[in-house]
């Protein structure tokens, strides 16, 4: 087993490791700490804008390159939310909860260096488990039929609308726009036109690319326009590692050893169970390590276990996400779904198979992540200073660049100018989704994902011959469909037993 | 407007499920589903969750126009959400005045950078985009603004149609 691993990692630093695949990992590294680093704008932004600058890349090293881009940005998100109290982006929300606190109080540079260590440590780990458990996974997966994968499927866009708090309802409409637009086109089964009116340039579908870089590039940065960053002066800061100051101090290492596990474990789990990811692994991190704490009255006010908590668990959940993705095809996150389209648009079918068909695509991403992970621990520590003067670039002058971007890129991809009003139209419709609380992760999500969901929906439905008991007959399949109702009926039954606490509360007070 | 999307939701489930049960077929000769059953579930459960949707943003208006009390923006809703779910307060990224003006500014700029690119090729239309955008939010650097509309678009025309090799509209004059 462990020189099966070590002679696949071996394949894969061959391709990770060779110049080419070097150069493009820094490349993505690098774009990724800088994606991070400006507000509003994620990892599935990112990705999806620059998908159409890795066209003239072998498939491998485009994605070495996308994936370098996606858990760079968990490096670069938490420079602003430790210096200037917002967020890069959703995953280091809950970052600022104890690293801003931290700068105030005049330790901006040992949170920062504390940060690094704690997203390469959450990042590592994150990889051997990943090394450890796709090849595994693959092969349980090898054995899942069509009702397996679509209660997978199911499951992972009902975790991700549950966990939207108030805003569930708006989440499942989004996951429901995602699958009305995935039936655009010729229908696989039975060759009719479907919501075509007509057009030839709908009979393909609409293209996720075009969908995904409107939703989350034009549509994140009219967000950023509508908060009004582009009025904001730029944030002249400046921070250098030669100072006393900047490095941590041996408490704040003691402190936080089990920080590192504990964190990293939480966000892992929480990256590869599907609909979760990074934001939600920062937070159960964060909220954990205040649990377990001795003294959790310190956190909130600057505590270095708080920073380091949610960044070691959205570094460890990125690498998670992966697990779900390349071994059974489905991601769990907005990013990772933009990642499953560059997948497929590169002729690469995600799944149990992938592992045995493109061992060196596979392992080759998998060891680019350990790579990845040691140069941007070098970058977040000896190139803070360069990162931080990139704040200095006002907003206003971003906001063309992205857009230039995104349409270049758009039309580029197939010389269409109806996908080019496509991404526009879904930048204005990404825009009143964040706007109103709707979920554009979940929409791409299920658009990505809906062929697949409505191919194995009707196997499963004729096998069963229209009793839909293949859902409950296989034993995966019964695990999953406990767990589908549960995420269902669990929050209605404790919404009702609230609301007759609450009654009984109120009938006794009033008594 | 909450509930105007709300609203445009619902009519847009409505058209989708009438369409799709006007030109698709449901179930085939020999019983099996066909093409229009699963976008039929589709539009069902979408017009149903719209409705519902609607009637909640409704009710929340009125709520809020009773007690006069507006609620914060948000800046990452879902994030938020995800957040106070868990019991974590989200704090420092609520709050502020929003800039709906400016946003309708920057889309319409978009569609006019979409709508000239095929007459006047990609090229020009960045240009114009950007001094267009440029001379409206950043009025005070014209020297940089001419620099930077120039110098942007010109790095990415190289980069996509003479690295990339892509394929963008070219104007009458050639580039």
């Amino acid at each position: 087993m462990l020189a099966e691993i070590a002679s696949n990692l071996s394949l894969g630093l061959s391709v990770a490791a060779s110049p080419e695949g070097f150069l493009f990992l820094v490349i993505g590294a690098f774009l990724g700490m800088i994606v991070g680093l400006f507000p509003g704008f994620g990892p599935a932004a990112g990705i999806a804008v620059l998908i159409p600058m890795t066209f003239g890349l072998q498939p491998t090293i485009a994605i070495i390159m996308l994936a370098g881009i996606y858990y760079g940005s968990m490096y670069g998100g938490t420079i602003t939310s430790i210096l200037i109290n917002t967020p890069g982006e959703s995953a280091t929300v809950a970052s600022t909860i104890d690293g801003y606190p931290l700068a105030q109080k005049g330790r901006a540079g040992p949170a920062l260096v504390m940060q690094a260590i704690a997203s390469f440590f959450g990042g590592t780990v994150g990889v051997v488990l990943i090394t450890a458990l796709a090849p595994s996974l693959a092969n349980f997966a090898a054995s899942f039929g069509p009702s397996e994968y679509f209660l997978i499927i199911a499951v992972g866009l009902l975790m991700l609308t549950t966990m939207m708090g108030d805003n569930k309802f708006k989440g499942f409409i989004s996951a429901l726009i995602g699958f009305a637009v995935g039936t655009v086109g010729v229908d696989v089964m039975s060759g009719q036109q479907r919501f075509t009116f007509g057009s030839p340039e709908l009979i393909g579908g609409v293209y996720f690319v075009a969908v995904a870089i409107g939703l989350f590039g034009i549509g994140e940065l009219l967000h950023c326009v509508f908060k009004g960053q582009h009025r904001q002066p730029a944030k002249r800061l400046r921070i250098s590692f030669r100072d006393k100051e900047f490095w941590p101090s041996k408490e704040d290492y003691y402190q936080s050893r089990w920080t590192f596990w504990r964190g990293s474990g939480i966000g892992f789990i929480a990256g590869v169970l599907p609909g979760s990811g990074a934001t939600l692994g920062s937070i159960i991190g964060y909220s954990v390590e205040k649990k377990v704490a001795k003294d959790p009255e310190k956190f909130g006010k600057g505590e270095m276990r708080g920073l380091v908590a949610p960044e070691a668990a959205n570094n460890a959940a990125s690498a998670g996400a992966m697990v779900p993705l390349l071994s059974l095809g489905i991601p769990g996150s907005g990013a990772t779904a933009v990642l499953l389209g560059a997948f497929l648009m590169w002729g690469l079918q995600p799944g149990p198979l992938l592992i045995v068909n493109d061992p060196e695509f596979v392992w080759g991403l998998i060891a680019s992540m350990y790579l990845g992970n040691m140069i941007l621990i070098a970058m977040s520590i000896f190139a803070i200073p360069l990162f931080v003067k990139f704040l200095d670039v006002p907003y206003v002058n971003v906001v063309p660049v992205i857009v230039l971007l995104c349409i270049i890129g758009a039309f580029a991809i197939n010389a269409s100018i109806i996908e080019t009003w496509i991404l526009v139209v879904s930048g204005l419709i990404g825009f009143a989704m964040k706007r109103y609380g709707y979920s554009p992760a979940a929409t791409v999500l299920a658009l990505v994902l809906g062929s697949m969901a409505e191919e194995t929906f009707l196997q499963s439905y004729i096998i069963s011959q229209g009793t839909m008991s293949l859902f409950w007959e296989r034993p995966v399949s019964l695990v999953l469909f406990i767990v589908l109702l549960s995420i269902v009926v669990l929050p209605l039954v404790l919404t009702l037993l609230n609301r007759s606490k609450n009654a009984r509360e109120g009938v006794s007070n009033g008594a | 407007m909450k509930k105007w999307f709300a609203a445009g939701l619902l009519i847009l489930s409505v058209g989708y499920t009438l369409y799709g049960l006007g030109t698709l077929t449901l179930v085939t000769s020999s019983g099996r589903p066909a093409a229009g059953f699963f976008p039929l579930l589709i539009g069902v459960l979408m017009m149903i969750s719209c409705a519902v949707n609607l009637w909640g943003d409704w009710r929340e208006e009125l709520a809020q126009r009773r007690s006069g009390t507006l609620p914060p923006h948000q800046a990452d809703p879902e994030a938020e959400a995800k957040a106070d779910a868990l019991g974590v307060d989200a704090h420092g990224i609520d709050g502020g005045m929003d800039y709906s003006r400016d946003v309708l500014i920057v889309f319409l700029y978009i569609c006019g950078f979409v709508a000239i690119m095929k007459p006047v090729g990609a090229f020009l239309a960045m240009v114009l985009f950007m001094l267009a955008f440029l001379f409206t939010f950043n009025r005070a650097h014209v020297v940089s603004n001419l620099i930077y509309s120039v110098a942007l678009p010109g790095f990415l025309y190289g980069l996509f149609k003479v690295l990339l090799n892509a394929s963008l509209p070219t104007s009458p004059f050639g580039f």
